[in-house]
């Protein structure tokens, strides 16, 4: 048996028992309202069953405890007392609960409308209490002022606010403490928002991931005493530097300005300035001073930004962040783009006008916020050139060649993730521009070329792809030579008659290359397997080019991002795919009859003729093609070819996923992509898919 | 602590493909998850059952059962996916395994296992990493690193038999003498 | 040499799999349904960390981090609680005690790892 089913039956049975003596304790109590044992009983049972639910994926139980939870801790601190209507609730929760356990988390739409119902009375119960109208025990509610109520937020009356000031030591993971677990328990007691501060960060080479580098700013309004807020920080106090102070006695969440204010701290990284706030309209006179910064942090008060036009100055534009926190916020995006699809799905499903208008603006949100977390993981690619610079000029010293190395397009921005991969490769092909390219000054001059060879590195963008071009005007390559050394190594048949492209291609052929030199092409091929092999590892392709005597230029073909992509869903059988949006043409539905019976594999769509393959047929799925098909007519190269499939579904926001080393010879699939159910869908690239599977030379050639 | 101190007591987690039992080392097993829907991948060996959504990534899955060469049968309510993490080309990769059934997490003496036996030439090593012995029951510690990554299938059947008859045959010589 | 980990919970479910996510991880786990159980199992051990629920019948995670801090051999042993967001006021009582640390439940398999990886170390 499976052993975290068989922890969750565990679960079961001992929720089961516990169900079972909640409901005795209340009969009990039912004769006898003060009966202590059983008061505290009931509390931990509901504290037990709300904290272990959660564990076992009962997350409706925990929920649905959580209120019945703190009531019951009213009770039993003698701020509640129990009467009938508590009873008679509590005791119908009895049922309810051994539904919840039996049914899991997934109710049907009747279920979910009693438990919501269910939950929202219990709701009432606790707020009528909290807001301090409660026909329960008049008396303790006044006794006890309202500190009672400190748990729960929600009651805006009689907040405070305060400033937390944290520095935790550089050391603070070391014994198991997350910061941000910190930070999310203050968000916990009340209305709270932490400013990172990110400045000490250092750079890449000297980063030490096992550090803690940030510091945080917090503003919280709550009805905590300060002391509460202490104790949240009470297991780091000694690894920290900690400083909380009330700066208002009221929520200044509340305030417009101030949380204007509190945002741009956020954005720019300022550090917070009580005098600024003291000026803002409506705030100011609220304003409590902040506690003398203790003598151990000068440099602290040092920085503090100056009131006004100075401190507008002082804004920084940038700011550094180490790879690791962009790579998890993409992760994090990936994951929200994935649960709006499951909203999107739900929403479909459920009529609902005021829901579908939540998730269209979810969804407006989040495609923004996709579009951003994506550009910021972009980065110019001058950020690795520079060093090819530094190749290029000590490299020709020691060939004792003069090359004019020009650098156009740093500035075009490609995904973290490929620049990184990208460096070896472009070092390679430059190398061996020098090498082997770029005569030596004599033979140029004999050639009537220019003393000085030029190397131009240029990138720009194409479409949704970036284009690296490496030229050089030296002595290129000959195709005949190529032809012949690979004939000679057995990689082409004698018979084969190739055209220039392919013979360049051949350079990309493992084993085309050997040390053994033959006149200009001699070791020009060094590696160029590997550079292929690398760029294709990236999604990307390379493309050679050359003209003897005149010069070779490398094409690098990337895509802008390895993660996210619009997609189009389709079906084929039960099976979903995704076809990137950018590749596709048009979509015509046509009836499986005049597919079956097209000859030739070409088909008539307005006026073209459209050479086309089935997926069914490629994928080998089992099954009937229904009556009507549809077919995605995509772009292929400077062409038009069909791809047959099922039914198309719609757009979706794709986020990549890698298939991971079993699958790298499915190289026609880019990656894998989670849908709103949670099952995987493949995400199909076109180009490899009909240069792969197409033997239509149809396709090849008359569709142009 | 000194190692003259302790023994060594590894854990490992036992499940079944067919009549037969084997072992993981339990630093292998990540997760156990039910048997879920199987997204498949077109154009793959029959043992590549396809890729699942494990945690928001995507987590290949391999029919152990036909990996090794067992006769596939229906999938049961005991049949699981195994998370391995094994190495490959000093990465770590994870991929999800399909085994008939999970019986158990066991601790065994690390000096207590017998080493797997030379099978012959016939038989490629490095799959067992060793036995142990249960009960009178022999159970295939199997070294996931070498199983999972490789792309043929395994006759492990005829393997576990030759493993098994071979340590009877050693048993009852000793008997003997 | 792996590590020893004792788990205190009344309840078997989450002894378990509390239990089972450690061994996963190669520790050594030596399990306790009561604070009595743990104190009576622990004699004579090498325990190289306590994981407790805060909230028993009897004796509560806090009672027993102080009864085992009065122990000899486990005045230094790291003990994390095991609790909910609600019992928050309990963390001075539970620092004050001796308590190392503790984990908000629900957590995940991954989290709990995490941190008694961090406390190990």
């Amino acid at each position: 048996m499976d052993i975290m089913e068989d922890f969750k039956q565990k679960f079961i049975e001992e929720a089961d028992e516990l169900i079972s003596n909640l409901e005795a304790s209340l009969l009990i109590l039912e004769k006898k309202p003060h009966e202590k044992e059983h008061i505290e009983k009931v509390f931990r049972i509901m504290h037990t069953l709300k904290g272990n639910g959660g564990m076992f994926g009962f997350n409706k139980i925990s929920e649905f405890t959580h209120n019945l939870e703190s009531i019951y801790d009213f009770v039993r601190s003698g701020e509640m007392e129990i009467n009938k209507e508590l009873l008679d609730i509590t005791l119908l929760s009895v049922d309810h609960l051994k539904m919840l356990l039996k049914n899991g988390d997934n109710l049907g739409s009747d279920l979910q409308k009693t438990h919501s119902n269910f939950t929202s009375k219990i709701e009432n119960i606790i707020n009528r209490k909290l807001m301090g109208g409660n026909d329960y025990s008049i008396e303790k509610q006044i006794g006890y002022g309202d500190n009672s109520a400190g748990l729960f937020s929600g009651n805006a009356a009689n907040r405070k606010t305060f400033y937390i000031k944290f520095q935790p030591n550089e050391y603070i993971f070391n014994n198991g403490t997350n910061p941000l677990f910190l930070i999310d328990e203050i968000n916990t007691l009340g209305t709270s928002a932490a400013v990172a501060h990110l400045e000490n960060i250092p750079a890449a080479e000297t980063f030490d991931c096992t550090k803690c580098y940030t510091w945080w700013e917090i503003f919280v309004a709550t009805h905590e005493k300060i002391s509460t807020l202490d104790d949240v920080f009470i297991f780091v106090e000694d690894d920290s530097k900690i400083k909380i102070s009330e700066i208002a006695p009221s929520d200044l969440f509340l305030n417009h300005d101030f949380k204007k204010y509190i945002e741009n701290l956020q954005k720019s990284g300022n550090q917070f300035n009580i005098e600024f706030l003291k000026k803002l309209p409506g705030i100011g006179d609220k304003i409590k001073p902040v506690a003398e910064e203790t003598p151990e942090q000068p440099e602290m008060t040092a920085q503090l930004p100056v009131v006004g036009k100075v401190k507008a100055e002082a804004v920084i534009s940038s700011i550094r962040v180490s790879s690791g926190k962009v790579d998890l916020l993409m992760n994090l995006v990936s994951e929200m783009v994935t649960l709006q699809a499951r909203l999107n799905l739900y929403t479909e499903s459920h009529h609902d006008p005021e829901l579908l208008s939540i998730a269209e603006s979810v969804q407006k949100l989040s495609r923004q916020l996709r579009d951003n977390a994506f550009s910021i993981s972009l980065i110019p690619i001058g950020s690795i050139l520079t060093r090819f610079q530094r190749l290029v000029r000590d490299l020709s010293g020691d060939l004792g060649k003069k090359i004019n190395f020009i650098i156009k397009g740093e500035e075009t921005e490609l995904d973290k993730t490929i620049i990184e991969n990208l460096s070896d490769p472009l070092m390679h092909i430059l190398r061996n521009s020098l090498d082997h390219g770029i005569e030596t000054p004599e033979v140029r001059l004999k050639n009537g070329k220019t003393e000085e060879g030029n190397i131009y590195l240029k990138a720009f963008y194409s479409g949704s792809n970036v284009h690296i071009e490496v030229k050089d005007d030296g002595a290129g390559f000959d195709p005949e030579k190529i032809l012949q050394k690979a004939r000679l190594k057995g990689l082409v048949s004698e018979q084969a008659i190739l055209d220039k492209s392919q013979i360049f291609d051949l350079v990309f052929t493992p084993g085309f290359s050997t040390a053994d030199a033959v006149s200009d092409i001699s070791g020009r091929g060094v590696g160029m397997d590997v550079v292929n092999r690398k760029i294709s590892e990236i999604r990307g392709e390379v493309v050679l080019d050359s003209e003897k005597g005149k010069g070779t230029t490398v094409t690098i073909i990337l895509p802008l991002t390895l993660s996210i992509i619009d997609g189009m869903q389709v079906n084929i059988g039960r099976a979903a795919y995704i076809i990137p949006l950018y590749a596709v043409h048009k979509i015509y539905s046509v009836s499986h009859l005049v597919i079956q019976n097209a000859f030739d594999n070409i088909i008539a769509l307005e006026g073209e003729q459209l050479p086309f393959f089935s997926l069914r047929e490629q994928f080998g799925v089992d099954g009937d093609p229904p009556e009507r098909e549809e077919i995605v007519v995509v772009k292929y190269e400077n062409r038009k070819v069909g791809l047959v499939i099922d039914k198309v579904l719609g757009e979706y926001q794709t986020v990549l996923k890698p298939l991971g080393k079993h699958y790298k010879s499915q190289e026609f699939i880019s990656g894998g992509t989670i849908l709103g159910d949670g099952t995987v869908a493949l995400v199909l690239d076109t180009n490899k898919i009909i240069s792969k599977f197409s033997n239509n030379t149809q396709i090849m050639e008359e569709s142009r | 602590m000194s190692d003259s101190q302790s023994k060594v007591i590894n854990s490992y987690l036992t499940f079944k493909l067919g009549e037969v039992m084997f072992a993981s080392h339990v630093e292998n097993v990540i997760k156990i998850l039910e048997m879920q829907h199987i997204t498949v991948v077109p154009r793959t060996p029959p043992f590549m059952k396809g890729v699942i959504n494990l945690r928001g990534n995507v987590l290949p899955v391999i029919d152990a059962r036909i990996k090794f060469g067992i006769p596939p049968t229906e999938y049961t309510k005991k049949t699981c996916i195994l998370v391995l993490s094994i190495q490959i080309d000093d990465e770590h990769v994870e991929v999800g395994a399909i085994v008939d059934a999970v019986k158990d997490v066991l601790e065994y003496d690390f000096d207590k296992i017998l080493p797997s036996p030379g099978l012959g030439s016939k038989y490629k090593s490095g799959f067992i990493e060793g036995v142990m012995k249960v009960n009178d029951n022999f159970i295939m510690i199997l070294n996931m690193n070498t199983v999972f990554s490789t792309e043929e299938i395994i006759d492990l059947q005829e393997q576990t038999e030759k493993t098994v008859e071979k340590l009877k045959k050693e048993k009852s010589k000793k008997k003997v003498i | 040499m792996s590590k020893t980990v004792l788990v205190v919970d009344d309840s078997p479910s989450i002894r378990e799999a509390v239990g089972y996510t450690l061994q996963t991880e190669g520790y050594q786990v030596i399990k306790a349904e009561s604070g009595k159980d743990a104190l009576e199992n622990i004699d004579g051990k090498q325990v190289d960390l306590v994981i407790t629920d805060l909230h028993m019948p009897a004796m509560n995670g806090i009672e027993l981090t102080k009864e085992i801090r009065k122990l000899n051999d486990f005045s230094r042993v790291p003990i994390l609680l095991l609790t909910t967001e609600s019992q928050v006021s309990k963390k001075l009582e539970a620092k004050l005690a001796g308590a190392t640390g503790w984990i908000i439940k629900p957590f995940v398999a991954e989290k709990l790892i995490s941190v008694v990886k961090r406390v190990l170390r």
